[in-house]
């Protein structure tokens, strides 16, 4: 009876796993017939073999499904996109102009607000004829107005108004100018172009986000629901 | 389950497809990372880390044992785990007996279907087995747990290890050598049930 070379282990183990070829099966069997040394041997490693294949199998902590984000998925890009980006980009567009628009208009009617503030102080002074103000419009001095003389005259019912003679005027032709509260109030254009430029940059940017919310929306749904299945 | 249509779809980026099969394999997945690391913590994360390299390498996948593949992810995840492992050593949380043995948590040991002797029989069966297993070198324990514990072929262990089946063949024979050596440790301790009947040779 001698010691099991490691070759023999090994070809003791391959034989319980069912590896050996016919022959190799056949010449392992003489083998052992001849050596009862690797009987034990055999049994040994049949014990452990079977041992190891009844270990209980755990039970899993949590499912190790992926998610989306952890697979670095991002939710499919909308048909629509390419014409909402256009949408986004001529909504900014539209958003500077408009604020533009906004601005210019404010500086304009900033700087003709003084002229108007300034001509009942020099008209009411009874100042008249030197210290006669020059309007224009667009708040510019009026280089090219002719002088003008000018009367004040009150009405019963309180309402102020200046006649204008022109010295120029052959022909005499006399008008009356409304004091600057009136004119303001009669005169003052409403522009309605920025509001409405602005209403539609604010749809234009609703539109897209509500299209991108509602897209990553449908796809998470879609995803729980598989992940919950 | 049609397998290859899953693998498939997954291929071409189908998640719910991919999750089929985590739902099939993480069984196998979990337990062969376990036996591998001994530890519960360790071996949830290197099999999440398996199911995702696999699903990002999915493309590499050409056919043959699915099993084995996925295998060999999760066989890397607990090798770069424990190299990790050994470089920042870590000490356990569990509390200690006074031979410095750790004292396990029964959570695992919930099975409403076996009574609490049978549980307790695997428990000192798993105990030992785990013990014995985590003696073990890194490479043969890799080969004992897929082949004895998994029930791979070794054609499949070979690829899920990238080894030669010559070099399989011997792992696993030294491997249950080993073993033999540390369970005798465990003879009288282990429950009747498992101690084995002297079998007929052939």
């Amino acid at each position: 009876m001698t010691t099991p070379s490691f070759r023999d282990v090994e070809r003791l183990s391959a034989y319980l796993d069912g590896q050996l070829s016919q022959a190799e099966k056949t010449r392992l069997k003489m083998l052992i017939q001849s050596d009862p040394a690797l009987v034990p041997v055999l049994n040994e490693l049949r014990q452990v073999r079977t041992l190891l294949r009844r270990t209980p199998q755990r039970r899993i902590p949590r499912n190790f499904t992926l998610t989306p984000k952890m697979a670095g998925i991002r939710p499919p890009v909308p048909r629509a996109v390419p014409a909402l980006s256009w949408a986004s980009a001529v909504a900014t567009l539209l958003f500077i102009f408009t604020l533009g628009t906004n601005l210019v208009g404010q500086l304009s009617f900033g700087a003709a607000a003084p002229m108007m503030a300034a001509a009942p102080a020099g008209m009411g002074g009874g100042q008249a004829d030197n210290t006669q103000p020059e309007y224009g419009v667009g708040g510019g001095p009026a280089a090219t107005q002719p002088p003008v003389n000018m009367t004040v005259l009150v009405t019963p019912t309180g309402e102020t108004y200046t006649l204008m003679v022109p010295e120029a005027t052959p022909s005499g032709v006399t008008r009356l100018i409304e004091t600057p509260s009136a004119q303001k109030a009669q005169h003052e254009p409403v522009n309605v172009w920025p509001f409405a430029w602005l209403g539609l940059a604010v749809l234009l940017i609703g539109a897209a986000f509500l299209v991108r919310g509602l897209n990553k929306r449908a796809f998470l749904r879609k995803n729980s629901s598989n992940r919950s299945r | 389950m049609n397998e290859p249509a899953l693998i498939r779809e997954a291929q071409r980026g189908d998640l719910e497809a991919f999750n089929c099969l985590v739902l099939a394999y993480q069984n196998t997945v979990y337990n062969t990372a376990l036996r591998i690391l001994t530890d519960e913590d360790l071996a949830a994360d290197a099999a999440q880390e398996a199911f995702l390299s696999a699903f990002r390498a999915l493309n590499s996948y050409r056919g043959g044992s699915f099993r084995a593949w996925l295998l060999r992810t999760v066989t890397n995840a607990c090798y770069d785990e424990l190299r990790r492992k050994q470089r920042r050593p870590t000490t356990p949380l569990e509390p200690e007996t006074e031979d410095g043995d750790e004292v396990e948590t029964p959570r695992w040991l919930a099975d409403p279907t076996a009574s609490p002797e049978e549980q307790l029989d695997q428990a000192e069966l798993e105990h030992a087995i785990q013990h014995c297993l985590g003696n073990l070198p890194t490479e043969f324990r890799a080969v004992v747990v897929l082949a004895d514990i998994q029930g791979l072929d070794y054609k499949e262990v070979a690829i899920a290890v990238k080894k030669p089946l010559g070099t399989i063949k011997s792992r696993l024979a030294r491997a249950r050598l080993r073993l033999r050596e540390c369970l005798q440790g465990f003879r009288e301790l282990l429950p009747a049930a498992f101690r084995l009947e002297e079998e007929s040779s052939i």
